[in-house]
């Protein structure tokens, strides 16, 4: 059984890093076209001479980490609140918002900015793409929160305030450390789905959040460069050694 | 930089913009659509600071700058898009006065079918949509009509774009590619169905990669896309369809609500200074509608007949127009319909 | 208790009325006005959008949808399944194991399936391998087929169906395994009995989070697909897009999004009240 399910995983690390070994021969290639014309460094270097591919990453990193942060305090807080007793309003808005189209969220959150704002006398910018993605990654949040709630059991709970605990200690020192998998896990997905979004952020953005995957959709109207894939090869890379270390770090702690 | 700018509009939310010492200029253009020392050379010679930013697609510019509070300045809409987005009122009047270098534009864009007087746009740089092939096909795809013939084993894409499918269409059956009669949309319609089994897929610019390591033998594709393809491959060719073909150009505008209408003057007029115009040419292999810039362009660039085709070509060609709303959604039908097929 | 849950609501539902409600009213609005020329809404209020919803032609794209989308979300489910399993079960570097997951997804969407497609095309890596290797003749149609769209769905959204899996499995009681081991359970009947009721409401928020996104995707069947078929995704994007017609295009949503609450709420019901 271990070994068919080590076996079975690796397979699947496979499946999700097959791309990944694409982009990495092709950051070294010569070409600017995907077929190989030799090798060179050139695009690694090219993108430390691209203020915008830069400026555009810093703006991504610090929109996903901001909106991890928040959508992630208030979507465990509200998926506990839900255990305790459900809502049935606020889940089904919950699927709601997960279930609209992308470019139907962008739109109408960029109305609605608009509508807004002509009152405050504010423009979009990078508060609206967190707004924005704080709003989409919310749903994610609470939806893997409630699934790892339900394997706890309220006893623990109980047990606790009978033993003289106030209800925010009984959360706080009981049922927080039990969730941490799930808030880590809805953390992540968080990351990843603000990290990488483009249609929402794109007609939220304002004139100084311009992000990385706005850069990327404009750049593939001319075939994405390598410089491109060098980039993606070096966050990918940063991101990874980052992990790591992190792993170390809590491991010994 | 940006994280003080996102600091101070986070903490100062409600008084919104950012005041640096040096004026700003804000920027939305297209991807590559500028050289690498555009901006920097004029930063420097106007002591400023250009906050540039690029767009994937018209739609996606013209979202956000409906609102007439959008922040941008300068933007570079397609020929179709210059009316309409007049029509909305977002654009301002253009002051030739303040435009000493507008008369370096090619005799071709003085009087543009879009905006003759020049009033709300200045062309930037144009283009066409053809057929990128294969040298090493049996037949030469020179009409739309080759491409509706089994003589590539199916390995022929057409643009993931309702416009130039049914110009292509259209094309063929001798209409204009702006056409809103129904009869004639429902005739191209039947035709692209037609053609559907024939395609490998419709695809845009993705097939760039395809054409040159020889996935796909014919595509139709823009002038501009496929001139960088056959930069990497000797055994590509393009060709201009002998039924006809649409062109299009992007242009200079200056957004109605910009607050930096002065510096927004002086950014379009260096733009179409000969020397800026060139660069961007030669750096990015694009098309100028700067005919003094041309002219000093090295003679492979100037004489290039995929970028600056040749005037009896050009006669072939028609501009993209706008559509009148019930043809478009006619148009979009048919469309769903090609595709669902 | 009451005043607790009160204050962990409030932001969530603060966040829900003004960055979703609010919106949606817009959307709901957007649906009954008319098309602008040029994209926008403007007077007089109608129902003509909701009227043209219901055409056959949209039906079979939504039916087309949901079988694509179903089967990705199997797959995902099947692929998804054993490795959540493995991660929550590693004796060690459990968080490691699982960020190794998440890694090649903060790569852009739009690059890996470049990547993808290079890896699939006639010319590309797989299909020059197995020529080289004399095991065909011809390059197989690996691209540009809805096998190559379920593929990219899959690829794109295995993450979703890993991580809830994760956070569940994650709770499993490993004696809980060792004891059904020693009754004599077979391997495969353990995790079948045992492991899968347990990791139920990780299963069912998994296929929640993959089958509704696979539903909106638009450019997996523009890239992967060739652009031959249409998705419920690209017709509600089109309609923002080229077709310019913004309340066709939110009457669409709409309709589809209230059909598929409708739906998975009632299925969710059948099977057990979950969430």
């Amino acid at each position: 059984m271990k070994r068919f399910l080590a076996l079975y995983a690796g397979a699947a690390y496979l499946f999700l890093y097959a791309p990944l070994f694409v982009l990495g021969v092709f950051s070294f290639n010569a070409s600017k076209i995907a077929a190989w014309r030799g090798f060179t460094c050139n695009w690694y270097a090219k993108v430390f001479h691209d203020p915008a591919l830069l400026d555009g990453t810093m703006n991504s990193l610090t929109i996903a980490l901001v909106a991890t942060i928040v959508s992630t305090i208030i979507g465990t807080l509200a998926g506990y609140a839900l255990w305790k007793k459900r809502l049935p309003w606020l889940t089904n808005s919950l699927y709601l918002s997960l279930l609209t189209p992308e470019i139907v969220t962008g739109i109408s959150l960029l109305a609605f900015f608009e509508w807004a704002f002509h009152f405050l006398h504010v423009q979009l910018g990078m508060h609206t793409v967190i707004l924005a993605h704080i709003s989409f990654s919310l749903a994610y949040v609470v939806i893997v929160i409630l699934a790892r709630l339900r394997t706890l059991d309220p006893a623990l709970e109980e047990a606790a305030l009978d033993l003289g605990a106030n209800e925010w200690e009984v959360f706080r020192r009981i049922t927080v450390p039990l969730l941490l998998p799930g808030i880590i896990a809805a953390a992540l997905l968080c990351f990843t789905v603000s990290f990488d979004d483009y249609v929402i952020t794109s007609l939220v953005a304002g004139v100084n959040s311009e992000t990385l995957p706005m850069i990327i959709y404009a750049m593939a109207r001319k075939g994405v460069s390598p410089e491109v894939n060098a980039l993606s090869v070096m966050i990918t890379m940063g991101l990874g050694v980052f992990i790591l270390v992190a792993g170390r770090l809590e491991q010994r702690a | 930089m940006n994280r003080r700018i996102f600091l101070m509009s986070v903490a100062g939310a409600a008084l919104g913009c950012t005041r640096g010492h040096k004026q700003r200029l804000n920027v939305y253009n297209w991807e590559n659509y500028v050289a690498s020392s555009t901006i920097p050379d004029f930063e420097r010679e106007f002591d400023c600071r250009v906050r540039y930013a690029t767009y994937g697609s018209a739609e996606e510019m013209l979202a956000k700058v409906m609102s007439g509070n959008s922040g941008w300045d300068v933007i570079f809409p397609s020929n179709s898009f210059v009316q309409p987005m007049h029509e909305l009122d977002l654009l301002a009047q253009l002051d030739h006065k303040r435009l000493t270098n507008l008369s370096n534009l090619d005799a071709r864009f003085e009087h543009p079918a879009w905006d003759p007087p020049l009033e709300w746009c200045v062309p930037y740089m144009h283009s066409a949509t053809g057929i990128v092939y294969s040298k090493s096909v049996s037949r030469r795809p020179l009409a739309w009509a080759d491409l509706w013939t089994d003589s590539y084993q199916r390995r022929v894409t057409m643009l993931d774009d309702p416009a130039e499918v049914f110009a292509a269409c259209l094309r063929r059956l001798d209409q204009s590619i702006n056409s809103g009669d129904p009869r004639a949309l429902k005739q191209a319609r039947d035709l692209a169905i037609q053609q559907k089994p024939l395609l490998r897929a419709y695809l845009n610019e993705e097939v760039r990669d395809q054409v040159v390591a020889g996935d796909v033998l014919a595509a139709q594709m823009w002038a501009q896309v496929a001139q960088v393809a056959m930069d990497n491959s000797a055994n590509l060719a393009f060709s201009f369809p002998e039924e006809g073909f649409a062109l299009y150009a992007d242009n200079i505008c200056i957004l109605r609500e910009s607050k930096h209408r002065e510096l927004a003057y002086e950014f379009v007029n260096y733009l179409l200074r000969p020397n800026v115009a060139a660069a961007i040419a030669i750096d990015m292999r694009t098309a100028t509608a700067n005919g003094a810039a041309r002219a000093t362009l090295p003679r492979t660039q100037r004489e290039n007949t995929i970028l600056y085709p040749a005037p009896e070509v050009l006669a072939r060609g028609e501009w993209f127009a706008p559509l009148p709303g019930p043809a478009q959604r006619l148009r979009d039908r048919y469309w769903t319909e090609i595709k669902s097929a | 208790m009451k005043h607790l849950r009160a204050a962990f609501l409030a932001p969530g539902v603060a966040v829900m009325a003004i960055l979703f409600f609010a919106p949606l009213l817009i959307v709901l609005a957007y649906s009954l006005l008319t098309r602008g020329a040029y994209g926008g809404v403007v007077p007089p209020w109608t129902g003509e959008s909701y009227a043209r919803v219901f055409d056959p032609l949209y039906g079979e794209i939504l039916y087309r949808s949901v079988w694509i989308a179903g089967v990705s979300t199997a797959l995902c489910l099947a692929l998804g399944f054993p490795l959540a399993l493995y991660i929550a079960r590693a004796a060690r570097h459990k968080g490691l194991l699982l960020n190794l997951v998440m890694l090649p997804f903060w790569t852009s969407f739009l690059i890996r399936t470049y990547a993808w497609m290079f890896l699939l095309r006639d010319t590309g890596l797989i299909n020059s391998m197995l020529l080289s290797l004399h095991v065909i003749r011809e390059p197989l149609p690996l691209l540009f087929n809805t096998g190559a769209v379920i593929l990219g769905l899959v690829y794109g959204y295995l993450p979703f169906m890993v991580l809830p899996l994760y956070a569940t499995l994650e709770k499993l009681d490993p004696y809980l395994l060792d004891a059904a081991a020693d009754l004599g359970a077979a391997p495969f009947v353990t995790v079948w009995r045992v492991v899968v009721p347990l990791a139920k409401p990780g299963m069912v928020a998994g296929c929640l989070l993959v089958f509704i996104p696979c539903l909106g995707a638009y450019l997996t069947p523009d890239l992967m697909g060739g652009g031959k078929t249409v998705m419920a995704g690209n017709l509600v994007q089109n309609q923002f897009t080229t077709a310019r017609d913004w309340p066709f295009g939110a009457a669409v949503s709409l309709v589809l999004m209230v059909l598929v609450l409708v739906v998975t709420r009632a299925l969710m019901r059948r099977t057990e009240e979950l969430l």
